[in-house]
């Protein structure tokens, strides 16, 4: 395990120095303890924007899910009310090979995930062993390093401090507000991926139901662990929930799943959009100027596809233009 | 099923009634990577079930296209770089059904 690790920890640890380098330039005083999280917060920000390729890929992916709607639909006509185990089962079958054929997938994927676990562990070893313990110097983090982050103080707390092993109420108080930072923003995560991206069909049922129940025993397990976790750690874990929220909320908002209940209000808000800009076009054209991009991009989707006029979102009134006429206002 | 074999069963159990739930449905891949990794130890045995069920999680990533993919049957070659189902949607290769 030490050997396994100790590549990431080297990693994390030079992540961590050259963000407190990064904050002690613009001015933050190096021994306070907010440069520090802040250090923290930054190997944050950083290996979220490494995996940002990843998040770009999978939106991409879920792209085409539009247009292979009707096939879908197809299949789920053959097996609606079909409840056996055999049925969901080859319905399951059949809806994957869709995607598949089509190159398109609504799905995320595991990896993501996976490959922060390891991130997380290599931090909570550094926090413990190389700046609480006396594993010693790693990477750029020198012993003088070590003791000036050991000596740092988060509000009277010292990042390795966890609730259970700290002295003083200062850091309890810090250490239980982070934890109760971190229940929020995992919960809320939570509660937003259930409440809004997920179709009908998976609200209900056993699997649902379960889900429900650990939304809200979830915390409680943090409760009981978070007061093991350093108070870095915790600072590391909110962040990352926070920076989880906001992506999966630009997801929900674009990238809603069918027929879930974000879907419904994403195609209200293009319903909208659209009504605004054909009354626009009628009052001034030069205002569709401002709508150029996503008008190309409309039309790219457009592109070839006979299920185009399913969408009825786009029907509706006379001003309505072809991508004839957009280029025709706009140039 | 030998020992190895139900104490990693067990514990992708746990992982399917624990951790998954609170994921949502992620996998691109039917059955689910954790599906697919109790067959796989299930047909195969832990140690070439494993090597499997880790495979499958590698290939289950932002750049590949998910899909049907079943455990290979026994004496059916094991590795492959794609799907082991070569898009027959009927025909199920699938090794609990043979």
């Amino acid at each position: 395990m030490d050997t396994l690790l100790y590549p990431l920890e080297w990693v994390v640890a030079n992540i961590v120095v050259i963000w407190h380098q990064i904050w002690t330039f613009i001015g933050l005083d190096p021994t306070a303890g907010i440069t520090w999280a802040l250090a923290i917060v930054g190997l944050v920000v950083t290996i979220r924007a490494a995996l940002i390729p990843l998040f770009v890929k999978q939106i991409k992916a879920s792209r085409a899910m539009q247009l292979i709607a009707p096939d879908l639909k197809k299949v789920q006509d053959k097996y609606k009310g079909k409840k056996d185990q055999a049925s969901r089962e080859a319905m399951s079958r059949e809806t994957m090979e869709l995607y598949s054929k089509h190159k398109t997938n609504p799905f995320a994927s595991c990896l993501p995930m996976l490959i922060q676990a390891p991130i997380f562990f290599a931090l909570f070893r550094v926090l413990n062993y190389n700046l609480g313990g006396d594993a010693g110097p790693i990477g750029l983090l020198s012993q003088d390093l070590i003791d000036q982050a050991a000596n740092a103080t988060f509000f009277g707390a010292h990042l390795n401090e966890t609730f259970f092993n700290s002295e003083g109420m200062s850091a309890k108080i810090v250490s239980a507000v982070l934890i109760i930072a971190m229940v929020a923003t995992t919960f809320l995560t939570q509660h937003q991926l259930t409440r809004k991206n997920l179709p009908a069909s998976a609200l209900e049922g056993p699997m649902a139901q379960q889900q429900k129940i650990l939304m809200y025993a979830l915390p409680f397990i943090f409760v009981i662990t978070g007061p093991n976790f350093p108070v870095g750690v915790l600072i590391y874990w909110t962040t990352t929930n926070i920076w989880t929220f906001g992506q999966q909320f630009y997801v929900i908002r674009n990238n809603p799943t069918p027929g879930s209940e974000a879907e419904r209000q994403h195609k209200e808000r293009l319903a909208a959009k659209a009504a605004r800009k054909a009354a626009r076009r009628g009052e001034d054209p030069n205002a569709v100027v401002i709508e150029q991009a996503p008008a190309i991009e409309d039309e790219s989707k457009r592109s070839g596809q006979r299920q185009q006029p399913k969408r009825k979102n786009r029907g509706g009134s006379k001003p309505q233009a072809l991508p004839a006429d957009d280029t025709k206002d706009e140039s | 099923m030998t020992v190895a074999g139900r104490a990693l069963t067990g514990a992708i159990r746990g992982y399917q009634l624990v951790v998954s739930p609170l994921t949502g449905p992620r996998c691109k891949y039917h059955p689910t990577c954790s599906h697919f990794a109790v067959e796989a130890i299930q047909v195969h045995g832990a140690f070439v079930g494993t090597g499997l069920a880790t495979w499958r999680v590698l290939r289950c990533n932002p750049w590949s296209n998910g899909g049907v993919d079943d455990v290979p049957a026994k004496g059916e070659r094991l590795f492959r770089l794609t799907r082991n189902n070569a898009a027959m949607l009927n025909q199920s290769t699938s090794a609990r059904l043979t």
